[in-house]
């Protein structure tokens, strides 16, 4: 048991975990936006065709949404008690802030950790209710693929992004993914007990390259339909109504 | 009293062994029946809290600091010596004992000296297995340097924190017997004095820091390593909080003061900055090595060093020792940076200082090598004056360093008191009138780890011990009395504060019994420090409350007891009309200007008998008999 | 002589652990550039004493930087601004004519206010004592020559052993983690040969008291590292973590 505890749940525990599921998480966060840049070729049959593709797994498919919803949720619960039990450890705070500097790596990246966390965690779920969960071949968003009637996620991609406050929004969330991964890949690493004199900078640095190419590639594409969206003639929604839509996701 | 030293029969070889054998040995059962209070956490006082520990004796250890790893002993930077032979170049046991006696300029004694030669070995084994990383060669064997002028190289070193290391090992070993429950420790708490109950050392009183309670603990046995007295001089390379409370409450109970005029002032310090200036910081002497030592030829040359030609400088270590040169003993060295000062040929502002000039080693050695050698001190030094060894010479200037007298111990590290026992510098032992680099390490380690944890329980053994609590009638009176002192010390008032006392007296120190010494100024000083002392206890200033943390209290309590101690190095270095060691009387030295010593008159150790306040000491002498080293004049031309 | 200088100081004082405590002005004149920072307050202390005020408290004792005693947070740095350096051994050269300084005490649940600026670092001896040390008995020792420690891991294992156990990590953390100090001192021994048979156990046992003496966990931050004045590595705290893992898998 107290090694369970040790292992899981001790300040070091929590950090194993919160390291471990940040990595499985921002594998996922590449191969999903590999999977998006099927948006860039043909008029959508090709990102229709890829998210048919994944819906065709069925139970496969299903489980991978289950381990990753759980992976989620311990990178999640790990972090909130892992800040928690921080918060209590100094009491009463300084009245003058400042860094040491280099070779602290306190920046906007790594001091923000939790907030960033907390914004992408409602940006999570807002995007799933948008797109999972989102208005599909009932709703009339079918699409004929070889023969076969999918569901037409692209037209809704599209939709949904020539709207620029959802734009913004998105563009602003993807923003937060690189600050959260720039500190997050090499922190998982050393959470891990990873560290080597000569490795650790260059786990360091691909860190960031991730993290800029990661946000680079999520802000690109939404950017890129919107300005390609006139074309397509879009359902222009009130900017009120969207930021509405855009947070209800987060209230629900 | 006579001063019987215990000293076993026999050829001086099998003493310890032969002594190991006949002592009595207390039952492993009967270990924790005995409460021995141990004050100190330095090297001597840790590795014996830890050892008496492991040995199953309850142990309540103390220290002022906040963590028992505080303690002075880790600012030791050089090394430890030890006569292990691993370079084959000749060391032995018997040859460290030789260099040791030799070193101590004849006033040690013989069989402690020897002692702690043989034990020398099982310290680095002892500490190598508790971890301590010593500096390795390539082949992983241990790494050796020869220091401090020794001809063979058996200084063990790790990096530059030697001290930091070694008192680390103890340290851990403390906290492992704090964890089995052998060892209770008491951090922050101030020995004030000590209680003897049927002439025995029953247990202490002392001053919690935090709350200002007075507290009392007894035990079967007291040991005492708590250092020595130079912070007496105000300004030393001793920690600010290094204090003599508890060796001179310890004299004034009846614990003879062995050699008080024996102190050291080391040569490669940085120099004195201003009146501001609480501590001085030491080099470590190994940059005597390279560096070149020298002044301007002219008095009062305010030129900048790089303007001073070759031919106007003049390096009157090389001039006047050929043979050894910049690397002449402590005391040499010393002497001279103050004569040619004292001359007007000092440099820097305040005109004390000698500069140390690395230029020709730079440009013999390489920068490369000279940095690795020497970069993290010139780091150091860079750090606290803001000049740049690399481009101007440093400036160096001597300062008190350590105090080779103490409490008079027997072979057995047991004072004139029963059952008060007293290790590392707090005694008088091994070092007799100076103490060789590298040495301080060792002594303090042979004392904890491997005497006492014998002596002691001989001591135990053979000594019937009435049980007694801290609520016998000598325990109150002993606290009252410290009480007393303390509200008399803030019911004073004055108009100066205890750190201005505090330096004039280490300005008379420095003056009248520092690195040279005549029997005109020691009888100023005789007069000067009483006449300083009443005005203390009438003018000093001390804020806030007995009831509180309160450090200027704290150190009030601690200049009370220098004005005593001062006093008494006075009237030592006086009596003593030979010079030796580290004690250079002006009156006694060669045609040359070296010390001279008369071991006619003076091969004794002066163990002083406090007699009262206004009443002078008793002296009383141990006979130093060298049956093993022959007597010789010291010579480094 | 260079110019002596005049400082605006704001200082925490607090009578106790129980009572609130608060920045309070004092202006400090004459200061030298020569002074440490220490002798600055020693400096405004007996002036303090003079007008008949109760001297600031702080906690010093060797004053090279090596003993750990002193520590305070100078301008929201642990220690002051110079890298590598103890607040005892930052000379006032650094400091300018009129400059503000806060100076506030080490700031942790772990470490609570004694009075002032001086705190208890207790936490961090029942860390050691919970099994930072290698079980040796005195004379149980084997010929130091027997073990052989190659010189780049005696080199590593005292580039760990150098921690001064200040504390400066812990008040410079975000979380008031003391995880470089433990990962330190588990370091020093998981690098030689006689810290191996308790390796495993060490990690156990001080990683448990450090949770439960109330320090926050490592966020890989780094600010431990900056201000650390022996300059500590993060790796230490990396093995610490492989070490814990080990031990239980």
């Amino acid at each position: 048991m107290q090694n369970f505890y040790l292992g899981a749940w001790s300040s070091i525990g929590k950090k194993f975990l919160m390291g471990f599921t940040g990595l499985l998480l921002a594998a996922f966060v590449t191969l999903h936006l590999l999977g998006n840049l099927t948006i860039l070729l043909g008029k959508g049959e090709a990102f229709n065709q890829y998210a048919h593709a994944l819906e065709r797994m069925q139970w496969l498919v299903v489980a991978m949404e289950i381990g990753l919803a759980a992976v989620f949720l311990i990178h999640i619960v790990a972090a909130v008690f892992f800040v928690l039990g921080n918060r209590t450890a100094r009491p009463l705070s300084y009245q003058k802030v400042a860094t040491a500097g280099n070779p602290s790596r306190k920046s906007a990246s790594s001091a923000t950790m939790i907030y960033t966390g907390v914004l992408l965690l409602a940006f999570t779920v807002s995007h799933l209710k948008t797109f999972k969960f989102g208005p599909g071949m009932a709703q009339g968003y079918a699409v004929q693929l070889h023969g076969e009637t999918v569901r037409d996620l692209y037209r809704l991609v599209v939709e949904i992004f020539s709207n620029k406050w959802y734009v913004i929004g998105y563009v602003v969330a993807m923003i937060l993914l690189g600050f959260h991964l720039r500190h997050g890949f090499w922190s998982a690493f050393q959470s891990l007990g990873v560290y080597h004199p000569r490795f650790t900078p260059a786990i360091r640095a691909l860190g960031v390259s991730l993290a800029v190419a990661l946000a680079f590639g999520f802000v690109f594409l939404p950017l890129w339909v919107y300005v390609r969206s006139a074309q397509f003639g879009s359902v222009a929604l009130h900017p009120l109504a969207a930021v509405v839509h855009y947070f209800s996701g987060v209230a629900q | 009293m006579t001063l019987d030293a215990k000293i076993p029969s026999g050829p001086i070889q099998d003493m310890w062994d032969k002594h190991k054998f006949e002592m009595k040995l207390v039952n492993p059962a009967n270990k924790r029946k005995y409460t021995i209070i141990v004050v100190g956490t330095g090297l001597a006082g840790a590795s014996a809290a830890a050892s008496l520990g492991e040995l199953g004796y309850n142990v309540k250890t103390f220290c002022i600091q906040d963590s028992p790893r505080r303690a002075h002993s880790i600012a030791a930077q050089g090394g430890i010596n030890a006569a292990k032979n691993y370079q084959n170049d000749g060391d032995s046991i018997w040859r460290l004992f030789y260099d040791t006696v030799k070193g101590g300029d004849y006033r040690s004694r013989e069989a402690n000296v020897y002692r702690l030669a043989q034990i020398s070995v099982n310290i680095i084994d002892q500490c190598v297995a508790q971890g301590v990383p010593f500096a390795r060669e390539y082949g992983g064997l241990l790494s050796n340097r020869s220091f401090g002028g020794a001809q063979v190289s058996r200084t063990f070193y790790a990096r530059g924190q030697t001290g930091q290391q070694l008192l680390l090992g103890a340290y851990s070993a403390l906290q492992r017997q704090v964890d089995a429950k052998t060892v209770t420790l008491y951090p922050r708490r101030e020995m004030l004095d000590l209680v003897v109950i049927g002439g025995k050392a029953r247990g202490i009183v002392v001053r919690n820091l935090i709350n200002g309670q007075m507290e009392s603990y007894a035990g079967d046995a007291v040991i005492i390593a708590t250092g020595g007295y130079g912070t007496a001089y105000y300004l030393s390379t001793n920690a600010v909080n290094s204090n003599a409370t508890a060796i001179w409450r310890c004299h004034k109970r009846g614990a003879y003061f062995a050699n008080p005029c024996y102190t050291q002032i080391h040569p490669t310090c940085i120099p004195v900055s201003g009146q501001h200036q609480s501590k001085l910081t030491l080099m470590s002497e190994g940059l005597r090595n390279d560096g070149r030592v020298w002044v301007p030829q002219p008095k009062g040359d305010k030129r900048r060093p790089s303007e001073i030609p070759e031919a106007e400088r003049d390096y009157y270590l090389e001039r006047r020792y050929p043979s050894f040169g910049n690397l002449v003993p402590r005391d040499v060295a010393s002497r001279n940076a103050k004569a040619v000062c004292d001359e007007g040929r000092g440099v820097g502002e305040t005109g004390l200082a000698v500069y140390l000039d690395f230029a020709d080693a730079i440009k013999r050695l390489g920068e490369k090598t000279i940095d690795e050698k020497y970069g993290n001190l010139f780091d150091m030094y860079e750090r606290i004056t803001g000049e740049n060894p690399w481009d101007v010479p440093m400036r160096i200037y001597p300062a008190m360093h350590y105090t080779m007298g103490g409490l008079w111990v027997d072979y057995n590290l047991m004072s004139t008191i029963p059952g008060l026992h007293v290790l590392g510098e707090a005694n008088f032992s091994d070092h007799g009138a100076n103490r060789l680099g590298a040495s301080a390490l060792m002594q303090g380690l042979a004392d904890g780890y491997f005497v006492i944890p014998y002596t002691i329980g001989d001591y135990l053994a053979g000594t019937s011990l009435e049980k007694v609590a801290t609520d016998h009638v000598e325990f109150k009176r002993v606290a009252s009395e410290v009480q007393a002192d303390i509200a008399r010390m803030l019911s004073i008032k004055g108009a100066k504060t205890v750190g201005e006392f505090h330096r004039t007296l280490g300005g008379m120190l420095w003056d009248y019994v520092g690195m040279a010494r005549n029997e005109k100024g020691l009888k100023h000083a005789l007069e000067a420090i009483p006449r300083l002392r009443e005005e203390f206890w009438q003018n000093m200033m001390v804020p806030g409350r007995a009831e509180d943390l309160n450090k200027s209290l704290e150190m009030a309590g601690r200049v009370a007891d220098y004005m005593e101690i001062a006093e008494l190095m006075a009237r030592d270095a006086l009596h003593r009309a030979e010079s030796c060691g580290g004690h250079f009387r002006e009156e006694s030295q060669t045609a040359d200007g070296e010390a001279q010593r008369d071991d006619k008159h003076f091969s004794y150790v002066a163990a002083w008998e406090y007699n009262g306040l206004n009443n002078p000491p008793v002296l009383h002498k141990e006979p130093l008999l060298f049956e093993n080293v022959k007597l010789s004049q010291r010579s480094y031309k | 002589m260079t110019k002596p200088m005049t400082l605006y100081l704001s200082i925490w004082r607090q009578p106790n652990a129980k009572t609130p405590g608060k920045l309070i002005q004092y202006t400090v004149t004459d200061v030298s550039p020569a002074m440490s920072f220490l002798e600055m307050l020693d400096q405004l202390n007996r002036d303090l004493v003079r007008k008949g005020e109760t001297p600031i408290e702080f906690d010093s004792d060797c004053r090279e930087g090596i003993c750990g005693t002193c520590g305070l947070v100078v301008n929201g740095i642990a220690h002051g601004p110079e890298r590598a350096t103890t607040v005892c051994q930052l000379h006032m050269r650094h400091f300018k004519d009129g400059d503000a300084i806060t100076i506030e005490p080490w700031r942790a649940k772990a470490f609570p206010i004694v009075k002032d600026l001086v705190v208890d670092r207790g936490a961090f001896d029942r860390i050691v004592a919970s099994g930072g040390y290698i079980s040796v008995n005195t004379g149980a020792a084997p010929d130091a020559a027997a073990i052989l420690i190659s010189k780049e891991m005696a080199d590593l294992a005292m580039d760990a052993a150098a921690c001064i156990g200040c504390g400066a990590c812990v008040a410079a953390c975000p979380n008031a983690s003391a995880s470089l100090f433990v990962g330190a001192f588990l370091s020093k021994f998981a690098l030689l040969p006689q810290g191996q048979p308790e390796r495993k156990q060490r990690a156990q046992r001080m990683v448990s008291q450090m949770d439960a003496e109330g320090f926050g966990g490592c966020s890989n931050i780094g600010e431990c590292e900056a201000v650390c004045p022996k300059e500590i590595s993060l790796s230490t705290i990396a093995r610490m973590r492989r070490d814990l893992w080990k031990a239980l898998f």
